[in-house]
């Protein structure tokens, strides 16, 4: 998947703008990113990437590039 | 010395039969003495929960209940088989976990087909002359989430408390029958079906539900045991209620 794919995805979850996000962006400055949207991500994440990061690693991302992080190459 | 929960000589049918509560509603109700049909999708491990029933004569059926093209005619020719069933309990059900505003019409779909349809069609199916047996019993596997909101649950909640709705009303429907009808709601418990969501929480999460269960976390067996209660003659004048076993947490 490719990272505009996934901000996309993200931006979705929060409910923000379409294209709004760039990476930088720190997570406790995000106005939907709260633990429902948590739940969310994680649901997602698992069906169109296969994988779900522990609620503990998302608890350690503090930025948006954090989060991108977590999928390694997955995400280009 | 009397035994009023044993089940001697009673066919019961079981869905969901190779995992959680399903399983281990089997694994119970064949020591107390039952006969039974179990289905369930995975072949192997509706093999595992066979070879871990009391006695012999029991009977494995690897079905996908959402694949099921005529329910009526399947329980028909199983029953011809068995004879006729004293009980059946539908433990199999999907939960999905996520804000209502990520579902998609096909997770609706999906939720509402197993939970609820499939259920439905089930206890239909039932009900027809020669399938059940005078005193039968039915027993859904609802949930706290058909009567408590809880974010993220939204569809799950709507199934489970479809299954309540419904049961009351077959109650009464097939009370002249002989036929009793009656959910059982469980708490949180330990599953593989709850594995999915427990991933999902973070540790405090998973600190705050138990917190909210003041006798701790259920285990499948307090449900079985709940399950089993219905179906023996223990439950004989109980029908159309919602049996809640969650630890306390309802209570609050």
């Amino acid at each position: 998947m490719r990272k505009a794919e996934f901000l996309a995805l993200l931006a979705l979850v929060i409910e923000a703008e379409p294209g709004s996000l760039k990476g930088e962006e720190r997570l406790d400055s995000l106005e939907g990113w709260d633990s429902l949207a948590v739940v969310g991500f994680l649901a997602l994440v698992d069906e169109k990437l296969g994988i779900t990061p522990t609620p503990k690693d998302i608890a350690a991302a503090n930025t948006v590039n954090d989060l991108v992080a977590l999928f390694g190459d997955i995400i280009a | 010395m009397i035994n009023p929960m044993q089940l001697e000589g009673r066919v019961i049918l079981v869905t969901g039969a190779s995992s959680g509560i399903g399983r281990d509603t089997a694994i119970l109700l064949s020591q107390m003495g039952a006969r039974l049909v179990l289905v369930a999708r995975d072949t192997y491990r509706l093999e595992e929960t066979k070879s871990s029933l009391e006695g012999s004569d029991h009977i494995g059926i690897s079905k996908d209940l959402c694949e099921v093209d005529d329910f009526s005619y399947w329980l028909k020719i199983l029953a011809g088989d068995v004879g006729p069933f004293h009980g059946l309990v539908h433990c199999a059900g999907k939960v999905l976990t996520a804000p209502l505003r990520l579902s998609k019409d096909e997770d609706i779909d999906g939720l509402f087909h197993i939970n609820i349809k499939a259920a439905i069609l089930l206890v239909k199916a039932f009900r027809q002359r020669d399938v059940y047996a005078p005193g039968s019993s039915i027993v859904l596997l609802s949930s706290i989430g058909g009567l408590t909101g809880q974010p993220g649950l939204t569809l799950y909640s709507a199934t489970k408390g479809a299954l309540n709705a419904f049961c009351r009303s077959c109650a009464i429907e097939f009370a002249r029958d002989g036929i009793r009808v009656n959910c059982v709601a469980p708490g949180h418990i330990t599953t593989e079906m709850t594995d999915g969501l427990q991933k999902q929480l973070t540790t405090d999460q998973l600190a705050t539900i138990e917190r909210l269960h003041p006798l701790g976390i259920g285990h499948v067996r307090d449900v079985a045991m709940a399950v089993a209660f219905l179906l023996a003659d223990t439950g004989r004048w109980i029908t159309g209620t919602t049996l809640v076993v969650d630890g306390g947490y309802t209570a609050q």
